[in-house]
C-alpha cells in the first residue's frame, strides 16, 4: 500500500485505492455490528442477564435486525429545524472518524497510509467531530439538543489538551510522530513497550480517550437519563444510524491507537512467541482495549458536570504536562 | 481510587456468575403452591349454595343452579357459572367460602387476551383449567381436618 502511494495517481491507481478504502469500510461496519452485540452481550452478562439471544444463533443478528430497523424508519427533520446543518451534521460527524483510520497501522506491512504526522493527523481530524455534533445539537432546534451538544463542545475541548499532552511523552522517546515507527521502535519484551515507562501518560491517555469517546462514565453529551439522548434527540432512522456508526467507528479508532502508542503494536509479549503473527497480536490487543471500555461502562456511573471539567483541567492537564517533563529529564540524563 | 478497581472487580466476577434470567413464554413458570391464581371449577362438586357469589368484593361471579336431574336426590346440581376475569381481583375469598372445594385456585396466571369479551369464562373453561390446581387449599387459620378439627 505505502508504495502504490508513492506513485503517481493513475486511474487505475484510484481505483485501486477506492477499493481498499470498500473493504476498510466493510470491515469497519462489521466491527461496529459486532462490537454493538459484543457491548450488549458484556454488560448484559456483567448484570447477571443473558443479553441478546433471540434473533438468529445466539442471537448473533440481533445488531443487524436494529440496524435494518433504523434503516427503514421515517427520516424526520423538525420544521423550525436548520435544514442543511440538520443534514450536514451526520455525515461531517462520520468522515472524520473514517479518515482517521487511514494512519492506523495493523503490522509491519499491512497499513494504509504512512504518514510522517499521523499522530498529528489522528489528532487534528478528530477534532473536527466535535464540531458537528455541535453542529447537530444546534439544527436540531431543540433545548435538550443545545445542551448535549454545548456539553460535548466543552467536554471534547477540555480533554483534547491532556489527551495530546499525555502522548508527547511517547513522541519524545519515539522521536517521530509517524505511528508504524512508533510501534516499531517498542521492544519485544511486553515491559518494554510504551504503557510501562510512559504509565503516567498511559493512564491519562485511557481517561481522556474515554471521554473523546463520550462513553460512561463521560457521556454526559448523551446522558439518556437526563438529556433524553442529547445532542442526536431530534434524529432519527439513517441519521441517527450515522452518529452511532461515528461513535463506534471512534471506539475502533481509539482502541487502535491505544495498542499502536502503547501496547506494542503488533509485538508479541515475549520474544519466543514471536512465532505467531503479528496482526494476531494487534487483535488480541485491540479486543482487550474494546472489552476494557464496555467493562468500565458496565462498572462506572456517569460524573457530574463540574466534576468533568475539574478532573479534565485540575487533574490530568497538569499530569500530563508534569508527564512531559519527567520523560525529558529522564531523556536528557540517562539516554542523550 | 481504591473503589474504582473494587468495582470493576466485582463486574469482572460477575461477568461468569449465574444468570438470574429465565426464558419465560418459553418456559413456563410454575408458581408457589400458595399462589393465588385464575380459579379452576370443578361442577360435581359444587352444591349451589352462592356463598362465592355473596363474597365476592367485586361480584364477578354469577352461577344459576337446577333441580337435580335425578328425581330421588334432593339439592340442586350447577347450571352455568361464569367469572368475570375483567374484575375479578383474584382475593381468594370464593375458594376459601366454599364448602366442597368446588372452586380452588390454580398457579395459572396467563389471562392476555385481544379482546375483553375473552375474559368472560365459562363453567366449561373453568373446569378445563385443571393444571397446576392448588394442593393445600384450606391452610390459613383453619384447623386440620384429619387432627380432628372443624371441616
Amino acid at each position: 500500500m505505502g508504495a502504490w502511494l508513492e506513485e503517481t495517481l493513475t486511474w487505475g491507481n484510484a481505483l485501486l485505492f477506492f477499493l481498499w478504502g470498500v473493504i476498510l469500510l466493510a470491515i469497519v461496519l462489521g466491527f461496529v455490528t459486532y462490537a454493538i452485540f459484543f457491548e450488549r452481550k458484556v454488560i448484559g452478562w456483567m448484570q447477571y442477564r443473558i443479553g441478546p439471544n433471540r434473533v438468529g444463533p445466539w442471537g448473533l443478528l440481533q445488531s443487524v435486525a436494529d440496524i435494518a430497523k433504523l434503516l427503514i424508519k421515517e427520516d424526520t427533520i423538525p420544521r423550525k429545524a436548520d435544514r442543511v446543518l440538520f443534514i450536514l451534521a451526520p455525515a461531517l460527524a462520520y468522515v472524520p472518524a473514517f479518515a482517521v483510520l487511514a494512519v492506523i497501522p495493523y503490522t509491519q506491512n499491512l497499513y494504509f497510509a504512512d504518514i510522517n504526522v499521523g499522530l498529528l493527523y489522528y489528532v487534528a481530524l478528530s477534532g473536527i467531530s466535535t464540531i458537528a455534533i455541535v453542529l447537530g445539537g444546534w439544527a436540531s432546534n431543540n433545548k435538550y439538543a443545545l445542551l448535549g451538544g454545548m456539553r460535548s463542545a466543552a467536554q471534547m475541548i477540555s480533554y483534547e489538551v491532556p489527551l495530546v499532552i499525555s502522548v508527547v511523552g511517547v513522541i519524545m522517546m519515539s522521536g517521530t510522530l509517524n505511528l508504524r515507527s512508533i510501534a516499531d521502535q517498542q521492544g519485544d519484551w511486553f515491559w518494554q513497550w510504551n504503557f510501562i515507562p510512559q504509565i503516567i501518560g498511559f493512564v491519562v491517555f485511557v481517561i481522556a480517550a474515554v471521554s473523546e469517546l463520550n462513553r460512561t462514565p463521560f457521556d454526559l453529551p448523551e446522558a439518556e437519563s437526563e438529556l433524553v439522548a442529547g445532542y442526536h434527540v431530534e434524529y432519527s432512522g439513517f441519521r441517527f444510524a450515522f452518529f452511532m456508526l461515528t461513535e463506534y467507528v471512534y471506539v475502533y479508532a481509539i482502541a487502535a491507537l491505544t495498542t499502536v502508542l502503547f501496547l506494542g503494536g503488533w509485538h508479541a509479549p515475549f520474544p519466543f512467541l514471536t512465532w505467531v503473527p503479528g496482526i494476531i497480536w494487534f487483535l488480541l490487543k485491540f479486543s482487550f482495549i474494546v472489552f476494557f471500555l464496555f467493562w468500565i461502562r458496565a462498572t462506572l456511573p456517569r460524573i457530574r458536570v463540574d466534576q468533568l471539567m475539574g478532573l479534565g483541567w485540575k487533574v490530568l492537564l497538569p499530569v500530563s504536562i508534569l508527564n512531559v517533563f519527567l520523560t525529558a529529564v529522564y531523556l536528557e540524563l540517562f539516554v542523550k | 481510587m481504591k473503589g474504582l478497581f473494587k468495582g470493576l472487580g466485582v463486574t469482572l466476577k460477575s461477568l461468569t456468575d449465574k444468570k438470574v434470567t429465565t426464558s419465560y413464554p418459553d418456559v413456563p413458570i410454575t408458581m408457589p403452591d400458595r399462589y393465588r391464581g385464575i380459579q379452576h371449577f370443578e361442577p360435581d362438586k359444587c352444591i349451589v349454595c352462592n356463598q362465592c357469589a355473596r363474597i365476592c368484593p367485586t361480584e364477578c361471579i354469577t352461577l344459576v343452579g337446577k333441580a337435580n336431574p335425578d328425581p330421588e336426590k334432593k339439592g340442586k346440581v350447577i347450571d352455568t357459572y361464569d367469572i368475570n376475569f375483567e374484575i375479578c381481583i383474584l382475593c381468594d375469598l370464593c375458594t376459601e367460602v366454599c364448602p366442597t372445594e368446588a372452586i380452588v385456585m390454580t398457579g395459572n396466571f396467563e389471562l392476555a387476551s385481544y379482546s375483553r369479551d375473552e375474559l368472560f369464562k365459562d363453567l366449561k373453561w373453568l373446569d378445563e383449567n385443571n393444571r397446576n390446581v392448588r394442593q393445600d387449599n384450606n391452610n390459613i387459620g383453619a384447623p386440620n381436618a384429619a387432627k380432628g378439627g372443624a371441616k
